[in-house]
């Protein structure tokens, strides 16, 4: 994979439709809702630089991953654009995850938390955290939320996904994990998540394709991806993440080998929860960078 | 007179002697203690970091982060595990050792994943992509080494021997094994579960549960051969003949073909072709009692 960078032009051409008509200001924003017939913008931008050798993300390059893709998920400068995910008067949680095997890369946390308080948001009102959520004083009174988390399979939900990754908003997630956490998408429609998330940042730099034992885990199935797939509609940018698992999948094991079990949360996540749409005809794909073994 | 007052009192010494017996407890060792000391903290170049852990059913989510309803739906009881810290450049190892609720569970919790090369190594045991399972009487092993190496893979392996044979204790496998016919059955294929959820990841039946499987309704589930197609065969064992008659009735849709006998359901589960469950369903079952 060869480097690429979003040039201006890059980003004003994508510009405009339905996520900046959706976003016209901090505080107009809630959760995706798009209108029946309406297009979910998704945006997958990959650089062939962004991995070191140690396969850790080089920050910078990381930072600037981000910065285009926001850009142009909304259609503007980068600065304006996350002006108009979170305004000076918000509090923010960045909800992580801590997964030991494959986290949220610390870089970009760092990189959202800068963006975030580059926005105008106090440094007092903006926390990163996963696991500590249902304590932390800033997610207590958090108004807005961006999520970010690694794609991975899972051996409940299938693939552990930025609809999942809320899933530490309740006591006992596991109470969540019947028919492969078909019901995933009613923890958003908790007063604690609904209409708070801001952007969805579903990290697909190294992403898992397949896991083994019970820690599901194994180096022989992560791959150099170099990604990130953004959007404001989670189930738009699951269902996108997904198809390139999927597809990963198919090239690895020589021959279809469906995710097991299905992961239908996310396409349930839509139609039951209204939450987005999972459908590759009502998604706008945005492709930033390289695209040479996208798989998709 | 005095031989009488001898006699009872012997007879009373006597009494309190087997009344003593009786109090004590027999000396009983707890497995663990075996296999703390029985899993040597050096194996070749890795060193255990730190001292074994314990989670329990509860403290389990805490440690494994989506797996941990594998091993309660197979009785789990608590978890030791141990974390070996590799020589430069080798990856860390993980030894978890799960005491199930039998010695069918722990064949369970193996078949889980059937996937690798077969070791030898306890009563089962399969290799692949640096982990290595096993069971062994009521305890089912993993062994997993963070990225594979040819190092790290012999001393997984031998991590994986010394915990067997500190388990020691050997078990039964699924009397309801032999339920499944021997006529195209696909070796290695079998599965033991008491789960819908564990059912599920063999194949997709939903939340229903429609076979009412649970801890008191154990069910055994193969992948057959059959012409040029192919089927898993489920079969369940429930408490009694009204328990599956009643199963019988609400699985009926949800599988291609069903049979009962007695307390005994057999299903035919994602025949391909469909045409091929009506002739795997007619195959007599085996001698499971």
């Amino acid at each position: 994979m060869s480097t690429g960078r979003l040039s201006r032009r890059d980003f004003l051409a994508g510009g405009g439709g339905a996520a900046a008509a959706a976003l016209a200001g901090a505080s107009g924003l809630r959760a995706a809702e798009p209108a029946p017939g309406a297009m979910s913008r998704v945006v997958l931008v990959r650089r062939g630089d962004v991995l070191r050798e140690d396969g850790q993300p080089e920050p910078e390059v990381l930072r600037r991953m981000l910065n285009d893709a926001v850009a142009a998920l909304l259609g503007v400068e980068p600065a304006a654009a996350w002006r108009r995910l979170v305004a000076p008067r918000d509090v923010v949680g960045i909800k992580s995850n801590a997964w030991r095997h494959l986290p949220t890369p610390p870089a970009l946390e760092e990189a959202i938390r800068g963006e975030v308080i580059a926005a105008g948001v106090t440094p007092e009102n903006v926390a990163v955290d996963d696991r500590g959520i249902l304590e932390n004083p800033v997610f207590l009174r958090a108004t807005a939320i961006i999520n970010t988390r690694p794609m991975r399979t899972h051996h409940w939900s299938g693939l552990g996904t930025c609809i999942k990754n809320m899933i530490m908003v309740v006591p006992r997630p596991q109470e969540y994990h019947g028919d492969a956490c078909a019901s995933l998408g009613a923890i958003w429609r908790l007063p604690e998540v609904e209409g708070k998330v801001r952007l969805n940042v579903l990290v697909m730099l190294t992403p898992q394709f397949h896991g083994v034992g019970p820690h599901s885990f194994s180096r022989d199935f992560v791959w150099p991806y170099g990604g990130l797939i953004l959007g404001v509609d989670p189930v738009a940018v699951d269902a996108t993440g997904a198809r390139i698992i999927t597809e990963k999948r198919r090239l690895h094991f020589g021959a279809d080998r469906p995710i097991t079990p299905p992961p239908h949360h996310i396409r349930l996540a839509g139609e039951r929860y209204g939450l987005g749409v999972s459908d590759p005809e009502r998604i706008e794909l945005v492709r930033l960078g390289p695209m040479e073994e996208a798989l998709i | 007179m005095v031989k009488a007052a001898v006699a009872w009192a012997i007879g009373i010494v006597v009494v309190g002697l087997l009344m003593s017996c009786a109090a004590e407890p027999p000396s009983v060792v707890d497995p663990a203690e075996g296999i703390r000391s029985g899993v040597p903290a050096e194996v070749a170049s890795w060193r255990a970091a730190g001292e074994w852990e314990a989670y329990d059913r509860e403290t389990i989510f805490g440690y494994i982060d989506g797996h941990a309803e594998v091993y309660l739906a197979y009785g789990m009881k608590r978890c030791l595990s141990q974390r070996y810290s590799g020589p430069e450049g080798e990856p860390d190892i993980v030894v978890d050792l799960f005491e199930l609720a039998s010695s069918a569970d722990a064949f369970g919790a193996f078949t889980h994943d059937r996937d690798g090369e077969v070791a030898a190594i306890g009563q089962g045991a399969l290799f692949r992509n640096g982990w290595l399972s096993f069971w062994q009487g009521p305890w089912f092993g993993s062994i997993y080494a963070e990225g594979e190496t040819e190092a790290s893979r012999a001393a997984v392996m031998a991590i994986g021997t010394a915990a067997a044979t500190a388990i020691g204790v050997e078990g039964e496998l699924p009397q309801l094994l032999a339920a499944l016919p021997a006529e195209g059955l696909e070796p290695h294929s079998e599965r033991f579960l008491r789960s819908q959820e564990i059912l599920n990841t063999v194949h997709y039946l939903g939340f229903d549960n429609p076979f009412g499987l649970g801890s008191e309704v154990e069910a055994v589930v193969g992948r057959y051969r059959v012409a040029d197609g192919g089927a898993w065969l489920l079969v369940v064992r429930y408490p009694d003949e009204a328990a599956a008659t009643l199963a019988e009735a609400r699985a009926a849709g949800t599988a291609d073909a069903l049979r009962r006998k007695g307390a005994i359901l057999a299903a035919v589960l994602g025949a391909e072709p469909p045409e091929i469950g009506a002739e795997l369903i007619a195959r007599p079952f085996g001698g499971a009692p």
